[in-house]
C-alpha cells in the first residue's frame, strides 16, 4: 500500500452521533469524527468518557439515538433514517478487552471461524490461518485449546482472528489493559509494526495516555461524552486546546496569578502574568492558550510541562525574568533520574525530574527557568 | 441505491419489532401461567356459591378463613413450625458452612458434596425413614431406649410438633442453607479475617466478630429464602400431622379441596393470606440481593484456612454425625423399610421380605405411574431447558423493556407455595375454555413442573450467561456470524453443561414433586410421587416406601449427574 498514513480516503465517519443509556446524561454526545485509510486513530479519555460506547456504536453493538455512521461509502447506522446494519454485516475486526477467545475452540478454530462463515474452502482456510498465525508468531500452536494460552498469546490470537478476513477497519478496545507492564510495551510495539506493515486502519480505545501517544497517528481526547480535541499526539501534548486535555495528557505544573499590563506583545501573542501569594513580585510570560484575549488584571493560570522547566543550581544569580527560585524539599533517586519535590517561595510544591548527570541534595536552592515559548497562559 | 437503502430502512425496524414481539410473547406466556392463575385464586376467594351453581360473590370464604378455629390454628401452626425450623437450622448451617469453607476440616469437599446430595433427597422418603426410627410405639430408637433399664417408654414421638420440626430440619432447612452459605463463605475476602488474626483475635473471636458480620447480608438472604422454602412443603405435614390432626395451611387447603363438598372459597382465601404474608419477604430478599447476586469472584484464591487445632476431631465428628443424620439415616432406613413385612415392626419374628418389591413392581398401577413419571420428568426437563434459557437470555442479553418484569415474574413461583400454585393452575385449566381439555393430562403436569423449576432454572442459566460475558458473543457477531449462528456455535456450546445441569435438576424436581401436582392429578396422569402419597393415605406404608425409595435413587442419580456436568452449589445462589 505504502500510502502516507492519515492522508487517504475516509474509512469511517461519525456525524453528530449520540447515545444515551439514562435520561440524565448522554454517554456519547454529538460526536463527529472522520478516520482516514491506514491511520491509527485513538479515542482517549478517562473511564466513563464515552470512548468505549463510541467504539461499540461503530461496531454495531449499540444503536445510536441520533446521528449517522458511515463505513467506507455505506451508511451503517442512521437514527434519522431508522437504518441499522447489524455487526456481522459491517466487515469489521475487533479485539476485545477480555480477548473473547472462545474457550471451546482451538487456536486454529478460533481464527478459522470468521473464514468459514465467509464460505471459504478448506484449503484456503488452512492457508490463511497459517499465514496470519505465522505473522504474530503463533505458528505451531494451531491445535492448542484457546484457554491454554498465556495473556500475550491470547491477545495475539484475538488479533489474528480480527485480521484474518482483512476487515475494512480494526477496532481495539483497551487490548493491552490485561497485560503486565513489560508485555504491554512489547505488544504495543508489535501492533504498531504489524499495522505499518499491513497498512490497516485502526480505531483504538484506551485510557492510557502513553499507549495513545506512542501508537496513534491521531488522537481524539474524549470527556463527558464529547470530543474535546482531535490532533496528532505532539500537537495535543504541546498545544492542548482545553485545560482538560492539558491535564489529562502528561504532567503539568500550574501556578496562578493575574494578567499583568496589557497583553504585552501583540506580535508574539505572549501574555505576562504576575504571580500570587508567596511568589508575589515574580512574573512569568507565555503564550495565550485560550482563543479570547485575556483582560489585564483578570485571574489566570500559568502552565508548563515539568520537563520543560530548566533547572539550574542557584548561585545567587540576580533575579531574572522568566525565572523562579525554589528549594528541593525531598529528593528520591528512581534509577534513571531523580524525582524532586521543589517548593517555590515556601508555598507551592511542584514535582520535577532532575538528571542524574549532577549531584543533588535535599535543601539545595535551585533556579527554575520557564521559557516563554513553552509556557501557556489560561484564564482561571 | 436509494431504493436499496429505502428497503433496508424498512426492513431493520421490523426485525427489531420482531424481537420485541417475541420477548413480549414470552413475558405474556409466563405471566399467563404464573400471575394470572394467582389472580384467579384471589378472585375465587370472593366467589361463595358451591361448585356447579351460578357465581355469587361475598366474604364468606374470608370470614371462614379468619374466623374458623381450624383455619386460624392452621395459620398459627404454619408460622410456629417455620419459626422453629429457621431458629434451629440457621445457626447450625452457619457453623457448618464456616467449618466447610474457612477451616482445615478434613474431607470438606466430600462433606459438602454429602450435603448437596442430601438436599436432593425427597422429603417424603426422608419422612418415612424417620418414622421407622421415631414412631412412638415401634420406632427403633424408641424401642432401643425403652429396652434400657429404668426407662418406661421411648421418649420420642414423630407425630408431634417437634417431630415435624425435626423432619423439616433434616430434610431441607439445614441442607439448603449449607449448600447456599458454603460457597458464599468461601468467596469471602480472606484478608478481612487475616487482618483480625494479625490484630490479635483468635479463631473463634474472628469468626464471631468478623466473618459472620461480614457475611450478614448473605446469611439474612439465605434465611429469607429458607423461610420461603419452608412455607412450600406439604408432604411432611400431610404424613406426620394428619394422625394427630395437626394442620398447616398447605394441608388445610388440600383438606378443604379433597373432600366431597370442596370449600373453594375458604381454601383460596387462605391461599391469598399466605401469599400476602410472603410479599414482605419477597421484597426484603430482592432488596438484599440486588446487585450482589452475581458479583463474580476474582481470581484471588485464599489459600489459608484456619487451623482448628484440638477442635479438629470434635468438629469432624460433629459434622460427620450431621451427615449421617441428613444423608445416611434416610437412605439406609428407606432402603431397609422396603424389605419389611410390616413397615416399622423390627421385632416381629423374621421381619424381612422381598414381597414389597415384587408387589409394587408387578402392580399395574405402579407401572402406569412410572410411565407417567418418566414422560413427565423428561418432558419437563426438555421444555424447561428451552423455556428457562429463553427467559434467562432475554433477561441478560437483550435490552427489552419488560425484562425486569420478566425477571421478577420468573422468580415468583419460588415464593408461591406449591399447593397454591397447583390450585392456581387448576383454576386456569378448568376456568379457561381452550385449556380445559388439558386437564388430567401429563401436559398439564409438565406445565406445573416447568413453572415450579423456573426460579432455579432461570437463575442458574442466567448466572452462567453472565459468567460467559457478552464479549464472546459479540466477537462472533463482529467476525460475521448472524445471531442464530452465534447462538448455535458459541452460546449453546459453551452453555451446554449448564443447560444439562438445569435439565437434570428439573428432571429430579418433577420426579419428586408432590406439592405442585397434588391437586392436578387424576387417576390418568398420576405420577409416582402422588402414588406414594396415595399409598400412605391407604396406610400401605410398605408399598409407599418402595416407591419413595425409587424416587430417592432417581433423585440422587440426578444430583450426581448434575454435579458431574459441572454445576456447583454457588450456581444456586
Amino acid at each position: 500500500m505504502g500510502a502516507q498514513p492519515g492522508v487517504g480516503e475516509t474509512v469511517l465517519a461519525l456525524d453528530r452521533v449520540s447515545k444515551r443509556f439514562s435520561a440524565e446524561a448522554a454517554a456519547v454526545d454529538s460526536v463527529s469524527l472522520s478516520i482516514r485509510r491506514g491511520e491509527v486513530f485513538t479515542l482517549l479519555g478517562p473511564s466513563g468518557c464515552g470512548k468505549t460506547t463510541t467504539l461499540r456504536l461503530v461496531a454495531g453493538l449499540e444503536r445510536p439515538d441520533a446521528g449517522e455512521i458511515t463505513l467506507r461509502d455505506r451508511v451503517v447506522a442512521s437514527a434519522a433514517r431508522r437504518l441499522f446494519v447489524v455487526p456481522n454485516q459491517r466487515n469489521l475486526g475487533m479485539v476485545f478487552q477480555s480477548y473473547a477467545v472462545w474457550p471451546h475452540m482451538t487456536v486454529f478454530e478460533n481464527v478459522a471461524y470468521p473464514l468459514r462463515l465467509r464460505g471459504l474452502g478448506k484449503a484456503a482456510v488452512r492457508d490463511r490461518v497459517a499465514r496470519v498465525l505465522d505473522l504474530v508468531g503463533l505458528g505451531g500452536l494451531e491445535a492448542r485449546p484457546g484457554t491454554l494460552l498465556s495473556g500475550g498469546q491470547m491477545q495475539r490470537l484475538a488479533l489474528c482472528r480480527a485480521l484474518v478476513y482483512e476487515p475494512d477497519l480494526l477496532l481495539l478496545d483497551e487490548p493491552f489493559s490485561n497485560l503486565d507492564a513489560k508485555l504491554r510495551e512489547q505488544m504495543r510495539m508489535e501492533v504498531k509494526l504489524l499495522q505499518r506493515r499491513l497498512g490497516i486502519t485502526v480505531l483504538f480505545v484506551t485510557h492510557d495516555q502513553v499507549e495513545a501517544l506512542s501508537l496513534s497517528d491521531r488522537i481524539a481526547v474524549m470527556h463527558g461524552g464529547r470530543v474535546e480535541q482531535v490532533g496528532t499526539p505532539r500537537a495535543l501534548y504541546e498545544r492542548p486546546a482545553s485545560a482538560f486535555v492539558r491535564d489529562f495528557l502528561g504532567q503539568t505544573v500550574i501556578l496562578s496569578g493575574r494578567v499583568a499590563t496589557p497583553a504585552s506583545d501583540e506580535a508574539t501573542g505572549c501574555v505576562t502574568v504576575a504571580m500570587n501569594g508567596a511568589l508575589a513580585g515574580c512574573s512569568l510570560t507565555g503564550r495565550n492558550a485560550s482563543p479570547a484575549a485575556l483582560a489585564p488584571g483578570s485571574a489566570a493560570t500559568v502552565a508548563i510541562r515539568p520537563e520543560d522547566i530548566r533547572v539550574e543550581r542557584d548561585d545567587a544569580a540576580p533575579r531574572e525574568a522568566h525565572h523562579l527560585l525554589g528549594t528541593i524539599d525531598a529528593l528520591s533517586f528512581v534509577g534513571d533520574r531523580y524525582e524532586a519535590r521543589v517548593s517555590l517561595g515556601g508555598e507551592h510544591g511542584i514535582v520535577l525530574l532532575l538528571t542524574r548527570a549532577r549531584e543533588w541534595r535535599e535543601g539545595d536552592r535551585v533556579r527554575l527557568g520557564f521559557p516563554p515559548e513553552l509556557v501557556s497562559v489560561w484564564p482561571a | 441505491m436509494a431504493g436499496l437503502t429505502g428497503a433496508l430502512a424498512a426492513a431493520r425496524p421490523r426485525r427489531l419489532e420482531l424481537q420485541g414481539l417475541l420477548c413480549t410473547v414470552v413475558l405474556g406466556a409466563v405471566a399467563l401461567c404464573v400471575v394470572f392463575p394467582l389472580l384467579l385464586v384471589a378472585l375465587q376467594s370472593l366467589q361463595i356459591a358451591p361448585p356447579g351453581q351460578p357465581a355469587r360473590y361475598g366474604l364468606d370464604g374470608w370470614r371462614a378463613a379468619l374466623g374458623e378455629p381450624g383455619l386460624r390454628s392452621a395459620l398459627v401452626n404454619t408460622l410456629t413450625v417455620t419459626l422453629a425450623r429457621q431458629l434451629i437450622s440457621l445457626p447450625l448451617a452457619v457453623l457448618i458452612a464456616w467449618l466447610l469453607a474457612r477451616t482445615d476440616l478434613p474431607a470438606r469437599g466430600w462433606i459438602e458434596f454429602a450435603f448437596w446430595a442430601a438436599f436432593f433427597l425427597p422429603p417424603f422418603t426422608v419422612t418415612l425413614s424417620w418414622i421407622l426410627l421415631l414412631d412412638p410405639e415401634y420406632g427403633l430408637l424408641n424401642t432401643s431406649i425403652a429396652a434400657l433399664p429404668f426407662v418406661g417408654a421411648g421418649p420420642f414421638n414423630i407425630y408431634s410438633f417437634w417431630g415435624i420440626v425435626w423432619v423439616h430440619i433434616v430434610t431441607g432447612s439445614l441442607t439448603v442453607k449449607v449448600i447456599l452459605l458454603t460457597p458464599a463463605f468461601r468467596n469471602m475476602n480472606a484478608t478481612f479475617e487475616e487482618a483480625s488474626r494479625v490484630a490479635g483475635a483468635g479463631t473463634l473471636r474472628t469468626a464471631l466478630r468478623i466473618t459472620v458480620p461480614v457475611m450478614a447480608p448473605a446469611i439474612l438472604s439465605v434465611l429469607l429464602l429458607g423461610t420461603m422454602v419452608s412455607l412450600q412443603t406439604f408432604e411432611v405435614e400431610q404424613v406426620l400431622g394428619l394422625p394427630f390432626r395437626f394442620f398447616v395451611f398447605s394441608t388445610t387447603i388440600y383438606d378443604l379441596l379433597v373432600t366431597r363438598v370442596p370449600r373453594y372459597d375458604a381454601a383460596t382465601a387462605l391461599a391469598v393470606l399466605i401469599l400476602a404474608a410472603m410479599l414482605p419477604l419477597v421484597f426484603a430478599q430482592q432488596r438484599l440481593t440486588r446487585g450482589r447476586r452475581y458479583t463474580t469472584v476474582t481470581g484471588q484464591f485464599q489459600s489459608r484456612v484456619h487451623a482448628l487445632g484440638r477442635w479438629r476431631a470434635p468438629a469432624t465428628l460433629f459434622v460427620l454425625a450431621l451427615v449421617v443424620v441428613v444423608l445416611g439415616i434416610p437412605v439406609v432406613f428407606a432402603l431397609l423399610g422396603t424389605f419389611m413385612k410390616l413397615f416399622g415392626f423390627f421385632h416381629v419374628p423374621d421381619p424381612w421380605t422381598l414381597a414389597n418389591w415384587q408387589t409394587v413392581l408387578g402392580d399395574e398401577l405402579f407401572l402406569r405411574s412410572l410411565h407417567n413419571t418418566l414422560v413427565l420428568s423428561i418432558g419437563t426437563a426438555v421444555v424447561a431447558i428451552l423455556v428457562h434459557s429463553l427467559i434467562a437470555y432475554i433477561i441478560v442479553r437483550t435490552s427489552y423493556r419488560g425484562r425486569r418484569l420478566l425477571d421478577f415474574v420468573s422468580w415468583l413461583p419460588f415464593t408461591v407455595p406449591g399447593i397454591i400454585l397447583g390450585l392456581a393452575l387448576l383454576w386456569l385449566f378448568l376456568g379457561v375454555g381452550f385449556l380445559r381439555p388439558l386437564y388430567g393430562t401429563t401436559a398439564l403436569l409438565i406445565v406445573a413442573g416447568v413453572i415450579a423449576g423456573m426460579p432455579l432454572g432461570v437463575q442458574i442459566i442466567r448466572s452462567g450467561l453472565l459468567q460467559l460475558g457478552g464479549e464472546l458473543e459479540e466477537a462472533s457477531r463482529i467476525a460475521g456470524a448472524t445471531w442464530w449462528a452465534t447462538y448455535r456455535r458459541i452460546i449453546l456450546r459453551l452453555m451446554a453443561p449448564t443447560l444439562l445441569a438445569v435439565g437434570m435438576i428439573t428432571f429430579v424436581g418433577a420426579a419428586r414433586n408432590i406439592g405442585n401436582f397434588a391437586l392436578l392429578t387424576t387417576s390418568a396422569n398420576r405420577p409416582l410421587s402422588i402414588l406414594q402419597l396415595d399409598y400412605v393415605a391407604q396406610r400401605k406404608f410398605e408399598e409407599a416406601v418402595v416407591v419413595a425409595c425409587i424416587i430417592m435413587f432417581v433423585s440422587l442419580a440426578g444430583a450426581l449427574l448434575a454435579r458431574l456436568v459441572g454445576l456447583r452449589g454457588g450456581g444456586l445462589g
